[in-house]
């Protein structure tokens, strides 16, 4: 039997931000319509929404069906995929898995999060329930703590400064300056992050990923559905999605993202592609911590070098590989399990020279890595353009 | 919350977590199967109660439930078995909360549920 293929057709992404006047499913559905505007006569046999917390944020579950039955496509299956922060690149994951199998020629898949509406004590309890109830909220810690204790043995371990830490909220911030879709277009200096507000010492606000609502989508077909030229397309060359030691504190090195570093591993091996090829990364940099530690776990820097190498202008828009090239979760924004999606629909846009003043130049390889917990799931896909 | 505090409210007050019996190693919280040697033969054992800091911080922006004692400070502790505990650090002048300080447990009000009222107690690290 020939090999399948999978492509991505399309994408639909609405702006990051405050959505005051929509909802979960208003934004779900905006995404949906954009991408399936790609392929006008295309039904997809399935749908996946990518979602953490929409029934604290929003007394809502089922989201597949309702999604489905918002597009008037009810009858397809359709669910929700829930990975904590990685639920967007899990359900694409998932979604890919199916196309690449034969089970099914095209899927629908949506991220989405409404995050704006909750108050800010509500999002960090929320956000914590990617971690155990009984062991880690109990304590009171939040993923900003949890991150924080990372960062100081990061710091402390690798001799690593604030201002080096800085480095790679500095480049989100300047990649997000000319991205339509970001939350926000402004540059920054690592001064600006170390007089932010404190969070957990010694993360401070600019280390931190914003909240946000958003919505991302992207069309996925085999060859049999994506019939004609594939000149526009975007192959999914693989994707992987691995775990590690549920708690961060569990694991025998705390500064090893083993669950990254495994998806990563596995998936460059499927594509058949040197690490060497990519031209860009985006990278799940929820705190500045956690870019540096996945720079570090994909192998770009040498393990204590993700922050440094990132103030040296390693991974600067058309270095030789350029990171969040529309911003990262830190300026384009991240709603969480809308992440993973918006990562795949930024890797659409580049390879198919839709970036703007965003567009690496001659990019013809991209890796999206979207993460759950402190790297306790890891989606990383790996994307070319079709010949 | 105050119903999982029930269920496992000796492990908050005693430390109570994991003894593989085949290779000896200790864990905390508790485990079902080793995470050493794979072993799925797991007793409770009772940890012991003094260790030393890891890496620490003072959280600023807490939980709900927790808005009274910020900001506070939170560690991973190394205990002297080897197991690890995430815990909060209390009773102890802020510029003593530093990565190799050694810490013993104490038993203090972890918070009250707001539904229930109940007050929870559990474990707390203070350094010595």
């Amino acid at each position: 039997m020939a090999r399948n293929r999978a492509y991505i057709t399309s994408v639909g992404l609405t702006k990051i931000g405050d959505h005051w006047e929509s909802s979960l499913l208003d934004l779900a559905v905006e995404a949906a319509r954009k991408a399936l505007k790609g392929a006008p006569k295309l039904k997809p046999q399935q749908i996946f929404v990518g979602n953490m917390f929409s029934s604290m944020a929003a007394s809502q579950e089922h989201l597949g069906a309702l999604v489905a039955n918002a597009l008037g496509l009810e009858g397809i299956p359709a669910f929700k995929v829930e990975a904590a922060c990685s639920s967007g690149g899990s359900a694409f994951n998932v979604a890919y898995s199916l196309v690449k199998a034969g089970a099914i020629d095209s899927a629908l898949v949506v991220g989405v999060e409404k995050m704006r509406d909750m108050e800010g004590d509500s999002v960090s309890k929320a956000l914590c329930m990617a971690e155990s109830a009984e062991w880690t909220q109990f304590v009171g810690a939040t993923f900003a703590a949890l991150n924080a204790l990372l960062a100081r043995y990061y710091m402390e371990q690798m001799n690593v400064t604030r201002d080096e830490l800085s480095s790679i909220p500095v480049i989100d911030h300047a990649n997000g300056v000319n991205a339509e879709h970001a939350q926000f277009r402004k540059a920054i200096t690592p001064d600006v992050v170390a007089r932010s507000a404190m969070i957990a010492d010694p993360l401070r606000l600019f280390d931190c990923a914003p909240t946000g609502d958003g919505a991302a989508a992207v069309l996925l077909v085999n060859d049999k559905a994506a019939s004609g030229p594939k000149r526009n397309l975007v192959e999914v060359l693989a994707g992987r999605v691995t775990t590690a030691v549920f708690s961060l504190y569990q694991r025998k090195d705390m500064l090893r993202f083993t669950a990254t570093e495994e998806a990563f591993k596995q998936a460059m091996k499927d594509a058949g592609l040197s690490p060497a090829k990519l031209d860009f990364a985006e990278v799940h940099d929820a705190f500045s911590v956690t870019g540096a530690l996945s720079l570090e776990a994909m192998g770009f820097s040498k393990r204590g070098m993700g922050s440094k190498d990132a103030a040296h202008g390693k991974y600067n828009l058309n270095s030789d590989l350029s990171i969040n090239t529309f911003g990262g979760l830190k300026a384009r924004g991240h709603p969480v399990g809308g992440t993973g999606v918006y990562e795949i629909s930024e890797a659409f846009l580049q390879l198919t020279d839709q970036a703007g003043k965003n567009q690496v130049k001659d990019a013809d390889y991209g890796v999206t890595q979207n993460v759950g917990g402190v790297d306790t799931t890891s989606a990383v896909h790996v994307f070319g353009r079709a010949a | 919350m105050a119903i999982q505090h029930w269920r496992i409210r000796d492990r908050y007050y005693r430390l109570i977590g994991s003894k593989c019996t085949e290779c000896g190693a200790e864990f905390f919280p508790p485990v079902y199967k080793c995470k050493r040697c794979g072993s799925e033969k797991i007793e409770d054992s009772e940890m012991p109660r003094t260790g030393k800091i890891m890496t620490h911080t003072e959280l600023h922006e807490p939980m709900p439930g927790f808005e009274d004692q910020a900001p506070f400070h939170l560690a991973v502790i190394e205990l002297t078995n080897g197991a690890r505990v995430l815990s909060q650090i209390v009773d102890s002048p802020g510029d003593t909360v530093k990565t190799g300080a050694k810490v013993r447990a104490v038993v203090r009000r972890v918070r009250v549920d707001g539904e229930s009222g109940q007050i929870l107690y559990g474990y707390k690290f203070i350094v010595d």
